[in-house]
């Protein structure tokens, strides 16, 4: 394939062959695919991670990993599979560090005294009071939003690329590395989870 | 048909509704569904809410994201993507000018073939030529060397200590010369890299 010429449109360009100007090392090429795929990956963690602010490092690690290996690209998968399972992993492996990593709003357990768990307490009102939490609220404050944040992540995962992303379930199992009937049976569960969480929303 | 559709059922109509799927062995269920007002709703329920799940918005990450990535990403360029590129920098954009650059390659190579063919038909020649020439270029060289230590000793340079002496000072030179290289190329690269230098840090 020749260079493109300063003025190409690389929207036009399918996936493959943006990738393949990418692996040629057109830094314009590296932009197009991170234009392409900001929103997908970022709602995606954002919906599994639910904060702003680490879903935005969290998709920036995710981009970081697949430009600076898109030499490693292999053209007979999807790149969009390939993005979104590591978009996934890198959400499903915060999500466990951060379980682990749980800590008391009432204060560090290792406080001594009464002001010392005062100084580590988290300050909820502030928080809340902050605009980028004003942000989130109003993004994931419906119904709906809420009731898919209840989602066990693999359901949650299965949901966003089945209707947010219009995914098929083949493409869904080859991402998330499961068997395609698991997929079927993750979205038929996940669909009952959140029918029966909005009628109880709404009773 | 005589029971109502299960759940999984739902599932193939929605999905056969929605174009995603192919909607293989639905036909008997649409037929139920003609006759059963109460599945017939249900899936009238179930279609609302898989278009109220695939209308969920993208969210957009803060300004400046892309150039935030772009900072961690290293752009690898493969040398034979340089070269061809370095190459395609050195043809003329005007189409007249094309033609010129083109007949002057032409020519040029049409010249050096004609050179070579001509230097293979005559090779004793060639090896004569290229003989003599090697002997008279070393003979300057030595000549050259010869006056420069008679100048630097002020004696003939036969005597075999000047000889030395000058010897010594010529690899004295070349080391003090490399060593300078050297430093001046390690301050360059510092300077290019914007470390601090030793005394700096």
């Amino acid at each position: 394939m020749p260079p493109p010429p300063p003025s190409l449109d690389l929207t036009n360009l399918p996936d493959a062959d943006v990738v393949r100007l990418a692996q040629e090392g057109r830094e314009r090429a590296y932009r197009e695919l991170v234009r392409r795929y900001e929103r997908p990956v970022f709602s995606l963690i954002y919906r599994m991670v639910r904060d702003r602010e680490t879903s935005e490092d969290l998709a920036q690690e995710t981009f970081v990993k697949i430009l600076n290996h898109i030499d490693k690209y292999s053209p007979e998968f999807k790149f969009s599979s390939w993005i979104f399972k590591i978009a996934n992993n890198v959400a499903i492996d915060h999500l466990r560090r951060r379980t682990l990593d749980t800590v008391s709003i009432d204060g560090s357990p290792h406080a001594r005294t009464a002001a010392e768990s005062a100084a580590s307490a988290l300050d909820l009102a502030a928080q809340q009071e902050s605009a980028l939490d004003e942000l989130e609220a109003r993004e994931l404050g419906t119904a709906i939003e809420q009731a898919v944040a209840q989602l066990r992540p693999l359901y949650r995962a299965c949901i966003m690329l089945r209707h947010v992303e219009g995914r098929s379930y083949e493409e869904i199992a080859s991402t998330l590395d499961l068997p395609l009937g698991t997929v079927k049976t993750y979205i038929h569960r996940a669909r009952h989870e959140l029918r029966r969480a909005l009628e109880d929303s709404r009773a | 048909m005589t029971r109502h559709l299960l759940p999984d059922e739902f599932d193939l109509l929605v999905d056969a509704d929605s174009g995603r799927e192919s909607g293989f062995g639905v036909a008997p269920l649409r037929a139920h569904l003609r006759e059963c007002a109460a599945c017939h709703d249900e899936l009238e329920q179930e279609i609302a809410f898989t278009e109220s799940l695939d209308v969920l918005p993208h969210f957009t990450p803060s300004l400046g994201f892309a150039d935030r990535v772009m900072a961690d990403v290293h752009v690898f360029e493969p040398w034979h993507v340089a070269l061809g590129d370095s190459v395609r920098r050195l043809v003329p954009a005007s189409t007249p000018l094309r033609v010129l650059a083109a007949g002057g390659a032409v020519g040029m190579g049409a010249l050096l073939t004609a050179a070579t063919v001509w230097m293979l038909a005559h090779a004793d020649l060639v090896a004569f030529t290229t003989d003599a020439a090697a002997a008279q270029l070393r003979a300057t060289l030595w000549a050259g060397v010869l006056g420069a230590v008679a100048a630097l000793a002020g004696a003939p340079a036969s005597s075999g200590a000047a000889l030395v002496l000058a010897l010594g000072v010529l690899v004295a030179a070349l080391a003090l010369a490399g060593t300078g290289l050297r430093a001046a190329a390690a301050v360059s690269r510092r300077v290019a890299s914007g470390e601090p230098s030793a005394h700096e840090a």
